[in-house]
């Protein structure tokens, strides 16, 4: 039974926080520890590129969501679908830069685009038994997967107007590629799958340059060591990968050539995957 | 449309990626939303776990002074946050986790202060109603919010540590930068900054004022104010000073909303 501690003037709750300052590093490191728990581990999440797939409408949305619908009714794998803006982020940042917005401003406008998306997919798959989820409606997640219902969320991460002052330009810099990492992460999934329009992740931009490489397998680590300046994937995510503890592998596949998402849900590899070494290995 | 057509809307922005050096290039003249609010924030630990005696004065100077300022409130958490904190972390759960947890408690406090201050125009907004905020001080309005913002299971994984770096002090940091306010004022029950936590090392001297970079380089163990809030004021663009107040004192806060260089004062250097 938690007892209350006066005598000072404030009235605290026994804790081992109790009266601390939760700014002192030497009490923030009290509260860690090696493990922590996995909440739903054996959930997929699959992130829909906006420009790479939305942006090119029928053509390639629908074959993906057929596809999405046969690979989950073959394996009953449990997955949540993450959707991106797309060209409609892009053009609602350059207008909000052109107007002067403020950063945090910007970061209100661009989750609306994505809705648009979400809606868009879930007319395709909603006769296969898809819903749109408000992105942290995660405790009816239970109640969805063990019913083969398949969520769609939105991307970016809810910071709106209190997205922090980024460390260079005006632009918010916790996007998609980042809300949909910590989604996963926060709820301990093991494995992600970006749909994009490439063959996974290239040293230099392959719609740049004839000449990229394509990895196939890389680690976390060694990409850290030379991340490329135009990845397909924003950096922050990379760098909140760093202090992550669940998320193993992000694969990274091309929607636009059929069975590369099946493939990659069978765990297959296609596409690029990149792994993080646990520690001591 | 064939598989190989992207509908591309026309922009500044182009194909190039949304992060990264380049966007440094892009020519940006940010516009203020709001300058005029002053931007508060009451503390948990450090006022409202002190009840009455603490929190009924700062009341009178707030009533005292509501029609001469735009007012935003946000309010910590204090001891039941830290008691969320400690059962989740015993729980070994994510940083995601507290944070959404830890969002309760000055949630609570907000409709606290909403309570007492609702006969002089006191009320609780979300973060959704942030927008409403031109409305409701243009009705002589008291808003006051839950100093958190809105990341909850969003929050970064903390390192060597599993509370969320940005609680209440870089919630209210971030509504006052948003604004285009250039001061936000953090009512807690010290004078200000001191070189070591008062409460433990009697004595130690007070900072009057001191740049955020310059701080950082100390790397103090130790700070009264949450080391994000440091980070965002060197990439400040409007919020470049946190002033930090006694609140125990009558009459600080009066003094600090009329823009006197009380307590301590954290810059942007």
């Amino acid at each position: 039974m938690s007892k209350l501690v006066t005598g000072d003037g404030r009235t605290h709750i026994e804790s081992p926080l109790m009266r601390e300052s939760l700014v002192d590093r030497r009490v923030l490191a009290t509260t860690d520890s090696d493990h922590e728990r996995a909440i739903l581990p054996d959930v997929v999440l699959v992130s829909v590129g906006g420009q790479s797939i939305f942006d090119r409408g029928r053509a390639a949305l629908v074959p993906l969501a057929e596809e999405i619908a046969a690979a989950r009714a073959a394996s009953k794998v449990k997955m949540i679908i993450g959707v991106g803006g797309g060209t409609r982020v892009r053009h609602t940042i350059s207008v909000a830069l052109d107007l002067g917005l403020p950063t945090g401003g910007m970061a209100q406008l661009v989750g609306a685009m994505e809705e648009c998306n979400a809606i868009f997919l879930n007319t395709l798959l909603a006769q296969h038994g898809s819903i749109t989820m408000p992105r942290d409606h995660f405790w009816e997640l239970p109640l969805y997967l063990d019913s083969g219902i398949l969520p769609i969320v939105i991307s970016v991460p809810p910071y709106h107007f209190w997205e922090p002052p980024p460390e260079e330009g005006p632009l918010p810099t916790h996007g998609s590629d980042f809300g949909l990492f910590i989604h996963a992460e926060v709820l301990g999934m093991r494995k992600m799958i970006f749909v994009k329009d490439e063959d996974g992740l290239y040293d230099k931009d392959p719609k740049k340059h004839a000449g990229a490489v394509p990895y196939r397998t890389i680690a976390l680590e060694d990409l850290l060591r030379e991340l490329p300046d135009e990845t397909i994937l924003d950096r922050t995510l990379f760098q909140a990968w760093k202090n992550a503890r669940h998320v193993q592998e992000i694969q990274i596949i091309n929607g636009l050539v059929s069975g590369q998402l099946t493939a990659a849900l069978a765990g297959e590899e296609v596409g690029t995957t990149i792994f993080k070494m646990r520690a001591g290995e | 449309m064939s598989p190989s057509d992207r509908n591309a809307l026309p922009s500044s922005l182009g194909q190039a990626p949304m992060t990264g050096a380049h966007i440094a290039d892009i020519h940006y003249e940010p516009v203020a939303m709001d300058p005029d609010v002053r931007v508060l924030k009451i503390g948990g630990q450090s006022i409202m776990d002190r009840g009455r005696a603490a929190l009924f004065p700062l009341l009178e100077e707030i009533v005292a002074v509501k029609d001469r300022y735009k007012l935003l409130l946000g309010t910590g958490g204090g001891t039941r946050a830290r008691h969320v904190y400690s059962i989740g972390a015993d729980l070994e759960l994510p940083t995601g986790i507290l944070a959404a947890t830890g969002s309760y408690v000055p949630m609570q406090n907000a409709r606290m202060l909403q309570m007492l201050l609702a006969r002089h125009g006191g009320i609780y907004i979300s973060h959704d109603d942030f927008e409403k905020l031109p409305l409701y001080h243009r009705l002589g309005c008291i808003p006051i919010m839950m100093g958190m913002p809105p990341f909850r299971y969003w929050e970064k994984p903390a390192e060597n540590s599993r509370i969320p770096a940005n609680r209440t002090d870089a919630g209210v940091y971030l509504s006052a930068e948003v604004l285009g306010a250039r001061r936000a004022i953090f009512v807690k029950d010290e004078e200000g900054l001191y070189e070591d936590d008062p409460k433990k090392t009697p004595g130690t001297p007070l900072l009057t004022r001191i740049g955020a970079r310059e701080l950082l380089a100390r790397d103090l163990p130790d700070l009264i104010v949450e080391r994000v809030v440091l980070d965002y004021l060197t990439r400040a663009r409007f919020c470049t000073e946190v002033q930090i107040i006694n609140g125990l004192v009558r009459g600080n806060l009066t003094r600090a909303l009329a823009g006197e260089d009380i307590g301590t004062i954290i810059y942007k250097d």
